[in-house]
């Protein structure tokens, strides 16, 4: 299954290419470096997909403490931080040429920092304890923890920021997307979740084979 | 606006590297476990 | 299990000790660190306020489960029989005391170093404090048990302990803020309600998953 869906990613992300940069027409005011738009916004589609697939995995584990739920915990935890790295890093690229600045405190920016840093806590949680059974329990509440403080983050960063600056300014047009730009979006981020997938099935395999190994 | 093709072409490239290494990575560990495994049945 | 906690604490006064002089150490560092602009440091006096409280509550909060574990109580918590959630309330409910003693002695100090007039703010204040500390207390309580048995714990701790605590440190600061402003408290009720959403999630969860950590 696991080969098939690395094919699938394959050519979901050669189809996503084709879209972005033959299809998608060339952004009015942006101009083509709106085309990482089509890496960035998928990405962290992705990334906070496969944190709620940790989250259920975590649940899982703890009602039933079957090991693979745990696996498949720690491989979509792992993944999504490496989609949200992505999401962050592309997104400071697209600011450079389009804001004038790497990094700005504005609220998506900062929520989206404060998830990424709370998930590679998780990581290093996990790889701060030795034994497996109780590794798994820990990140699973932490998992916990950090998913439903995810909500009170996203609240308390908005409301941070928009005391300085109108929230218009966040949303610039969002309305007024043409079709095509629509299209690509949703063509790169099915291939980015096909990706993201076939990590997850592969990272999973991996620690089951990890845990063989050290039996 | 001007293009930026290289901001663009970063970006992918960054991307690219990232996905790229993470599953390099996957493959080199499960390579080395499965060299790891392989050597035991012979034993007795 | 919050009486014991107290009594030994009271019996040798050492965290209480300890938070304090590191309270008071931080306040020195904030003033040289920020000169003696008056203005500038009214500016930052309730981010600096918050620093400080949730950085003693950290050092307090990581010690709680290493007495047991100097002492070797370990094993005897985790075979205490019936619903280990007493003992995480018993925890919480001795942390969250002596964050409250260091932090009203702390603001004391603040009154007196940096001249402020809390004068009819005080009230709202305490208000804030007490959502405040509740909430870092009530998952502070719940990572210092995970992090008691692991390797580089006093890294660890802080690590997973700060970022989730982002929201509660947004809210006590805007909160602070309005207060020292003497502005009325209905302008940051939205502030408040997060804040109590935020203890009442720390808390439900530290009570469910409890259980999970001390199986262990």
């Amino acid at each position: 299954m696991s080969t098939a869906l690395g094919w699938l990613a394959a050519v979901g992300l050669a189809a996503g290419l084709v879209m972005g940069f033959g299809v998608a027409p060339r952004e009015v005011t942006q101009g083509n470096v709106q085309r990482i738009m089509y890496l960035h916004v998928p990405a962290v589609w992705v990334a906070y997909l496969a944190f709620a697939v940790g989250v259920a995995g975590s649940i899982a584990y703890l009602a039933g403490r079957r090991p693979g739920a745990d696996r498949l915990a720690h491989a979509a935890c792992e993944v999504g931080t490496v989609f949200l790295g992505v999401n962050i890093a592309t997104g400071a690229i697209w600011g450079k040429p389009t804001w004038g600045t790497w990094w700005t405190w504005d609220a998506r920016l900062t929520s989206v920092a404060v998830v990424f840093v709370m998930f590679v806590a998780y990581l290093l949680l996990r790889q701060a304890i030795e034994d497996r059974e109780r590794a798994a329990r820990y990140a699973a509440v932490l998992s916990i923890v950090a998913a439903l403080n995810i909500p009170l983050v996203h609240f308390s960063v908005y409301w941070w920021r928009t005391l300085h600056q109108p929230p218009s300014l966040l949303k610039p047009g969002s309305s007024t997307m043409p079709p095509e730009i629509v299209a690509a979006l949703l063509v790169n981020f099915a291939a980015l979740a096909l990706l993201g997938a076939y990590f997850v099935t592969r990272r999973a395999r991996l620690l089951a084979a990890e845990e063989e190994a050290l039996a | 606006m001007p293009d930026n093709w290289t901001f663009v072409a970063a970006a992918y490239g960054l991307a690219a590297v990232v996905f790229g290494g993470y599953w390099r990575w996957l493959v080199r560990k499960e390579r080395e476990l499965a060299a790891l495994r392989l050597p035991r049945p012979s034993r007795p | 299990m919050a009486w014991k906690d107290l009594l030994v604490e009271r019996r040798s006064k050492e965290t209480l000790n300890a938070l304090l002089f590191f309270s008071l150490a931080l306040l020195l560092v904030f003033q040289f660190a920020l000169g003696p602009d008056r203005e500038r440091l009214a500016a930052v006096l309730p981010g600096l306020l918050w620093l400080g409280f949730i950085l003693s509550g950290v050092l307090g909060l990581g010690r709680s489960f290493l007495v047991e574990r100097e002492n070797d109580c370990w094993e005897g918590l985790l075979l205490t029989p019936g619903d280990k959630s007493a003992i995480y309330l018993g925890k919480l409910a001795g942390s969250l005391a002596l964050m409250l003693v260091v932090e009203a002695l702390v603001l004391a100090l603040f009154v007196l170093f940096f001249n402020v007039d809390l004068g009819p703010a005080l009230p709202g204040l305490a208000l804030v404090i007490v959502l405040g500390t509740l909430g870092v207390a009530a998952v502070g309580t719940l990572f210092a048990a995970m992090t008691a048995q692991v390797r580089a714990r006093e890294l660890l701790f802080p690590v997973l302990l700060l970022p989730v605590l982002v929201p509660v440190l947004l809210g006590t600061v805007k909160v602070t803020e309005a207060l020292l402003l003497r502005e009325p408290l209905a302008g940051v009720a939205h502030w408040l309600k997060l804040l109590v959403a935020a203890d009442v999630v720390y808390l439900t969860i530290g009570l469910l998953t409890f259980d999970v950590i001390l199986e262990g």
